[in-house]
C-alpha cells in the first residue's frame, strides 16, 4: 500500500465485492429509514383512526319525535302579552316532565303501571325539559297548542341506536330492559327516532348527562385562558429576548440567565401548576378555577419557550443589517425596533404560536389551580370559573357513562383541530415570510 | 495656515485597539484630508478595517473592544464623552464590504437616515433628498421608475451604489468604505470606482481595499498596514512607484500578503 508507484486494481474481485457491499449498505440504510417512517405513520393512523371512529358518534344526538301539548294550566294561563320576567316565572313553575310523559303515553297508551311509566320516560333525556322550556321562552305564544318536537333521548338509547352497545344480549347485560327495547323498536318503526348533528355538543357546557354535554364551555374557557397567557407571555417574552440578544452585555451573568431560561423551559409543567397554586391563589388570592389564574400559570410555562424562539429569530437577522443602520447613525433602540425586530417578527410569531399550542394542550398545571371543576355555565370572562379543553377531556374520560367515551374522543378531535390549525398558521407564516439573505 | 492644514479632516495619533487581551492596532498615526481618497492597504488581519471602524466608533458595538489614543475630527476628539456617537456616525458615513440594503423599498433605504435625524419633514423634501442622493450615486437613471421595489431586488453592484446613496443622504463629511468592491464583478467595480472619484469633490473618503490596482486607481494617499502598524504612508504615486520600505515593495509587488 505504501508503494505509490503500484496501480490499484479496480477490477479485482476484492474491489468488486467491496463495491457490492457498499451498495448493499446504502440500500439497507434507505430501507431502515422508510421502515421507520412507515412504522411511525402506521401508529399515527391507528391512533387518529381509533379516535375518529370512536368520536364520530359523539358529534351526534339521537332524538325522538313527540307530540307535546303545552297545556295553559301548567303556565297559569296564556303567556301572550306577559313580561319576560312573568314568562320566566311561569316556565320555572311548569311541569315539563309531565308534558313529556303525556306525549309518550299518547304513543303507548297501554303503559299505565307506575314502574313502566318511569322506564318509558327514561328513554327521553332529562335535558329534554330544558329543550321544552327553551321553546316556550323563545315563543310564549305556543302555550295552548300541541306541537311536534324532536327531543334528545337518553344516552342509553343513543348508544343502543348508534350501535356502540349491543341490543341482542341478555337483559341483565344492557342498560335498557326488554320492555324499553320493545318501545324503542316501535318508535324506530314509525320513524320517530333520528340521529342528527348535536347542537348541544357544539354550543353547550359540561353536563352530567352525556347527551347534553358540550365542548363550548371548555372551548371558551381555553380561549380566555390563552388570551391571558398571550397577553402576559408575549410582551414579556419578546422584550426579555430583545434585551438579552440586543442590549445585554455578554458576560457571566448573561450566560447564567441564558442557562436558567433553558432550564426553565425544561421544567415539568406540573411544577408550574404548584407555583401558580402557591403564588396566585395562596398569596395573591386570585379567584380559584378562573382563566386568569390558569392563563398566568401557563404564561410562566410558555415564556421561556417564547424567549428561546424569539432569541433564535433575532439571532438569525444578519449583523450586516444592524451595522448598516448603525453606520447611518441609528441608535441602538432605533436599530432594534426599526430593523431587527420587524425582520425577526415572523420567526418570533411562529415560536409564539407553537408555544400557545403547547399551552392549549396543557392539563397538569391547571389541575393544580382548580380548573378541573365541573362547570356547566359558559365562562363570560377571565374571572369566571372555567375549565379548558384538555381538562374537559380528562374529566369525561373519567366519567363512568358509556356515552362519555365517544364524547371524550369527539372532544379530542376538537382539540386536535385547534392544534392543527394553530400549527398550520405557524407553518404558513414561516413559509410566507421566509427570507433569503 | 497652509492649504494642507485647512483640508485636514481626521488627525489620529497613537491609536491602539484592543480586543480583550489582543492588541489589534499598535499605535497608528494618520491624517485624512478633505477632497482626497485615502486608501488603506495591507494583508488580511493587519488591522486596516479595525482602524477604519475607529473613525466612526463602530468598534463600540464590539464586546470587549477598547480604543486608546487620540482621534480628532475637525480638532474634536470623537472619543470624548461629550461627543454624541449618533451624530458622529451621521457625519462619518460608512459603506460595508457586502452590500447591505435594508429589506425595504429603495425609497425607504435612502429616506431612513434623513428620517431618524429629522433632516426633512415633508414628503417633497424626502423626494428631493432621495433623488439627489441617487443621482450622486449614479443610480437614479436605473431605478427612478421603481423606487417602491425592495432594495434587495437590485443587482449586487446596484445594491452597493444604493448603500453609497444611503450614506450620502445624511450629508456626511467623511465616507468610510470597507472593501466596497470585494463582492462585485469587474464592471460593477469600475462603476463604483468612478463614483468614488466623483464623490471626492465633496467628501473625505477612506477606503480599505485588497486590490493594489484599485488603490492605485482611486486614491491620492495610501497607507500600508502590517501587523497592526503603519509601515509606510504617503502619496499613492510615490508608494506604488518608489516605496521607501522593503516590506511595502514586497507587498505591492505581490511577494507576500
Amino acid at each position: 500500500m505504501t508503494d505509490t508507484g503500484q496501480r490499484n486494481d479496480w477490477a479485482s474481485d476484492e474491489m468488486q465485492r467491496r463495491i457490492a457491499r457498499r451498495y448493499a449498505a446504502d440500500s439497507r440504510f434507505k430501507w431502515y429509514g422508510i421502515g421507520a417512517i412507515l412504522l411511525a405513520m402506521g401508529v399515527l393512523v391507528l391512533l387518529l383512526g381509533s379516535i375518529i371512529v370512536t368520536g364520530i358518534p359523539g358529534f351526534t344526538q339521537t332524538q325522538v319525535r313527540l307530540q307535546v301539548s303545552f297545556d295553559p294550566e301548567q303556565f297559569g294561563g296564556s303567556l301572550k302579552g306577559k313580561t319576560p320576567e312573568e314568562v320566566d316565572a311561569a316556565i320555572a313553575a311548569a311541569d315539563f316532565s309531565g308534558m313529556i310523559r303525556t306525549g309518550l303515553q299518547s304513543i303507548f297508551p297501554d303503559v299505565t303501571q307506575r314502574r313502566d311509566v318511569r322506564d318509558l320516560t327514561d328513554l327521553v333525556s332529562s335535558g329534554a325539559r330544558q329543550k321544552l322550556a327553551q321553546i316556550v321562552r323563545e315563543d310564549p305564544g305556543i302555550v295552548g297548542s300541541t306541537v311536534e318536537v324532536w327531543l334528545p333521548t337518553s344516552d342509553d338509547v343513543h348508544t343502543i341506536v348508534n350501535g356502540s352497545m349491543e341490543r341482542d344480549v341478555a337483559e341483565s347485560d344492557r342498560r335498557l330492559n326488554d320492555k324499553q327495547i320493545a318501545w324503542l323498536e316501535t318508535l324506530e318503526k314509525t320513524d320517530s327516532i333520528r340521529g342528527t348533528l348535536s347542537s348541544d355538543f357544539f354550543t353547550g357546557g359540561d353536563s352530567r348527562e352525556p347527551e347534553m354535554a358540550g365542548v363550548w364551555g371548555s372551548v371558551v374557557g381555553s380561549f380566555w385562558t390563552l388570551l391571558v397567557t398571550l397577553a402576559v407571555a408575549f410582551p414579556l417574552g419578546v422584550l426579555a429576548a430583545v434585551y438579552l440578544e440586543e442590549f445585554a452585555p455578554k458576560n457571566r451573568w448573561s450566560d447564567l440567565i441564558e442557562v436558567n431560561i433553558n432550564n426553565l423551559a425544561a421544567v415539568p409543567s406540573i411544577v408550574f401548576g404548584l407555583l401558580g397554586l402557591a403564588v396566585y391563589l395562596n398569596v395573591m388570592h386570585l379567584p380559584r378555577s378562573a382563566p386568569i389564574v390558569g392563563g398566568l400559570t401557563l404564561a410562566l410555562m410558555t415564556m421561556p419557550v417564547i424567549i428561546i424562539a424569539a432569541r433564535a429569530a433575532l439571532k438569525a437577522v444578519p449583523p450586516s443589517i444592524r451595522a448598516g443602520a448603525m453606520g447611518l447613525g441609528a441608535s441602538k433602540v432605533q436599530v432594534t425596533f426599526h430593523h431587527v425586530l420587524p425582520l425577526a417578527m415572523p420567526g418570533i410569531l411562529t415560536g409564539v404560536i407553537i408555544g400557545m399550542a403547547h399551552a392549549l394542550g396543557e392539563t397538569a398545571p391547571l389541575l393544580m389551580i382548580g380548573m378541573v371543576a365541573f362547570i356547566v355555565d359558559i365562562p363570560g370572562g377571565i374571572s369566571d370559573a372555567a375549565t379548558v379543553l384538555p381538562v374537559q377531556i380528562y374529566l369525561w374520560a373519567d366519567s363512568p357513562e358509556r356515552a362519555f367515551v365517544e364524547k371524550t374522543s369527539a372532544a379530542i378531535m376538537v382539540l386536535l383541530t385547534f392544534l392543527i390549525l394553530m400549527n398550520a398558521v405557524a407553518v404558513l407564516l414561516r413559509k410566507r415570510f421566509e427570507r433569503k439573505w | 495656515m497652509s492649504t494642507e492644514d485647512a483640508k485636514l479632516k481626521f488627525q489620529t495619533r497613537g491609536v491602539h485597539v484592543f480586543y480583550g487581551d489582543k492588541e489589534a492596532i499598535k499605535g497608528v498615526d494618520l491624517d485624512i484630508y478633505n477632497n482626497e481618497v485615502t486608501a488603506l492597504i495591507g494583508p488580511s488581519g493587519c488591522g486596516k478595517s479595525t482602524y477604519l471602524r475607529c473613525l466612526n466608533r463602530m468598534n463600540d458595538t464590539v464586546d470587549g473592544a477598547k480604543v486608546t489614543g487620540s482621534i480628532l475630527l475637525d480638532g474634536t476628539d470623537i472619543y470624548d464623552r461629550k461627543v454624541d456617537v449618533v451624530q458622529l456616525r451621521a457625519r462619518v458615513g460608512m459603506v460595508f464590504q457586502k452590500p447591505n440594503p435594508f429589506p425595504k423599498s429603495i425609497f425607504e433605504n435612502i429616506a431612513y437616515g434623513p428620517r431618524i435625524h429629522g433632516l426633512a419633514s415633508k414628503k417633497s423634501e424626502y423626494d428631493a433628498i432621495v433623488e439627489t442622493s441617487l443621482k450622486k450615486a449614479g443610480l437614479w437613471n436605473e431605478v427612478s421608475d421603481r423606487l417602491d421595489e425592495p432594495g434587495t431586488s437590485l443587482s449586487g453592484g446596484q445594491q452597493q451604489r444604493l448603500c453609497i446613496a444611503r450614506a450620502i443622504a445624511v450629508s456626511p463629511e467623511v465616507i468610510l468604505m470597507d472593501e466596497p468592491c470585494s463582492a462585485l464583478d469587474p464592471i460593477a467595480t469600475a462603476r463604483v470606482e468612478e463614483l468614488i472619484d466623483e464623490l471626492r469633490e465633496n467628501y473625505a473618503i477612506v477606503i480599505v481595499t485588497h486590490s493594489m490596482q484599485q488603490a492605485a486607481r482611486v486614491s491620492q494617499k495610501t497607507a500600508f498596514f502590517h501587523l497592526g502598524e503603519i509601515v509606510e504612508r504617503g502619496h499613492t504615486e510615490q508608494i506604488f512607484t518608489n516605496p521607501r520600505e522593503e516590506r511595502t515593495r514586497d507587498y505591492i509587488t505581490g511577494r507576500f500578503g
